[in-house]
């Protein structure tokens, strides 16, 4: 096996008494889309906000490619290589889709400061924009202001903005969160081609365990803060802790 | 409909440009002070408008300002344009500080720090007595001509034009800073900060930058106010002035630049107008005001652009 492009070792981090991630271990290979499941709580979210740096680990090492960045501060961590969507829609409403997509991409430019002209600037940042709203099927709207386009596609264009940074690895916090089935449904085809054509690595968080099955590799499931399996969905659905702490009735 | 727009700007221009020619000198005096009250409102919505940075001091810059400009043109004897770009230079300076304070807080938190630092100020400028005049203030400020000519800026034609061309040349330099990427960014901070964040912008650092520019324009009108009045006195810090301007800064339109300017005018037109006529001038055009965030929230600037174009078409 190659060395994974993200390692945690036993990652920790305690809120008073409450151990909301417990010595996690968890690797993740290049080119891989793995799913991270657990029950409400089991510690997902926090488990993104300390890879991203928005949260710092009470404990243990993250490596990204090689470097690690426990400590280090959000907007580095993004600029190494790791974007991220949000669970709760996190948009520019007012912006075109393609100014949101744009303005992501502008922050990955060397001169994304620059007060001045910057025609240069915005015209690579639009191309990668546009590529990127290409790849989530999002082209026909890219005028439209985010904040009127439908749940599904506010979305996806999450993971266009994500993509217009050219990361190495994308994390998406729960991409059919709030959608309709009808629209969980299209928005899950679109994402499935777009990560079998991409070749992206993603770390992913979900509930809907049909969306896992379809979109994972390999599935970590969480429960209160500790890892209790790790593998391929057939395995893991079979395990019976799993069964227990989570599926429940599932099959 | 582009070819008249040109055309009102060419009017408005040249009206500017001319006015000395057919103007009273009561009018001009009017006239200058809405320009400068002009540029210190167009400061005002780089942060209010354009990054949604409410500052509830915006005073500490105006008053700042003139306060530097005339001291250094009462001790010092520095010819008047130098004295007015290192008040500016000063205040933008100094600001860096501010912008690091405020912005260690987000929403209310930060307008009341700048609230704070500008009654600290105030309170600096009566106690101060040396160096501010206390309640006092400094009176008797010149317009230094100093040894490299520019006699002409200081007629009171030619102060207009130097308050011209500092509103003209700050609004060239707000212009270019939010069509920038740097613009971009700042509305991105408007919009949802935690996202611009999260796309890996320092928002932080850019607030800082924007307090600065923000305050060292302001600060800039203020420098100019000073030599122009002749004096400088604790009003220039109070938290009145403050609210004022950010009413023109509202009612003319906020985001757009042109509309602040707009609003200062409009605000000394309504000021002079109705105080002839009532001493409670201020209530009414408080009325005024509730009018326009009721039912024209986007502002003078706005009304006019809606008459200009077509309504958009909905979504």
């Amino acid at each position: 096996m190659s060395v994974p492009l993200l390692e945690l070792d036993g990652v920790t981090r305690r809120y008073g008494a409450l151990v909301a991630l417990d010595h996690v271990d968890l690797k993740v290979e290049a080119g891989e889309v793995r799913a991270v499941i657990g029950p409400n709580g089991a510690g997902k979210t926090t488990l993104f906000n300390v890879i991203t740096g928005t949260v710092r680990p009470t404990a243990g090492a993250i490596r990204f490619a090689g470097q690690a960045i426990g400590r280090r501060p959000s907007h580095e961590v993004c600029r190494l290589g790791i974007s991220r969507t949000f669970q709760i829609t996190a948009l520019f409403p007012e912006m075109s889709a393609r100014a949101n997509a744009q303005l992501a991409a502008q922050a990955r430019h060397a001169r994304r400061w620059q007060p001045f002209g910057g025609n240069k600037i915005f015209k690579e940042a639009r191309a990668r924009a546009d590529a990127a709203l290409e790849q989530l099927g999002l082209s026909g709207i890219a005028d439209c202001p985010a904040g009127l386009l439908s749940h599904g596609d506010q979305r996806l264009l999450e993971v266009a903005m994500a993509m217009a940074q050219q990361p190495q690895m994308l994390l998406l916090d729960e991409p059919t969160q709030g959608l309709s089935v009808e629209e969980t449904a299209q928005a899950v085809d679109t994402l499935a081609r777009f990560l079998k054509a991409s070749r992206m690595t993603v770390l992913l968080v979900e509930h809907d365990m049909e969306v896992v099955f379809r979109l994972a590799h390999r599935i970590t499931v969480l429960h209160r803060g500790a890892v209790i399996a790790d593998g391929v969905p057939d395995a893991v659905k079979a395990d019976p802790r799993v069964q227990e702490a989570y599926l429940g009735g599932f099959d | 409909m582009k070819g008249v727009t040109r055309l009102v700007w060419i009017v408005i221009a040249a009206g500017l440009v001319l006015a000395p020619l057919g103007l009273p000198p009561f009018a001009m005096t009017l006239l200058t002070e809405a320009v400068i009250l002009g540029l210190f409102a167009m400061s005002l919505d780089l942060m209010f408008g354009y990054t949604r940075l409410v500052s509830f001091g915006h005073a500490a810059a105006y008053g700042f300002g003139a306060y530097a400009s005339g001291w250094l043109l009462l001790h010092t004897g520095m010819p008047l344009l130098f004295a007015v770009f290192a008040a500016a230079l000063l205040t933008g300076v100094l600001a860096i500080g501010v912008g690091w304070m405020c912005t260690l807080a987000t929403g209310v938190s930060f307008s009341m720090l700048t609230l704070a630092l500008a009654q600290l100020l105030y309170a600096i400028s009566f106690k101060w007595t040396s160096v501010t005049g206390g309640s006092d203030g400094l009176a008797g400020i010149p317009r230094t001509i100093g040894p490299f000519g520019f006699a002409a800026l200081s007629s009171k034609t030619g102060f207009y034009y130097l308050a011209l061309a500092c509103l003209v040349g700050g609004f060239l330099v707000c212009l270019a800073l939010v069509r920038s990427p740097f613009g971009a960014v700042l509305r991105g901070i408007r919009e949802n900060e935690a996202k611009t964040t999260a796309l890996g912008y320092n928002t932080r650092l850019y607030k800082i930058a924007v307090v600065a520019i923000s305050y060292g324009l302001g600060g800039l009108a203020g420098a100019l106010y000073a030599p122009f009045a002749g004096f400088a006195n604790t009003e220039l810090l109070f938290w009145l002035l403050s609210g004022q301007v950010l009413i023109m800064v509202i009612v003319g339109g906020s985001g757009t630049l042109v509309g602040p300017v707009l609003g200062a005018a409009f605000f000394m037109l309504m000021e002079h107008q109705l105080s002839a006529w009532t001493e409670a001038w201020a209530l009414y055009f408080g009325l005024i005001f509730i009018a326009f965030v009721l039912f024209a929230p986007e502002g003078l600037w706005g009304l006019a652009t809606r008459l200009r174009r077509p309504a958009r078409p909905g979504p």
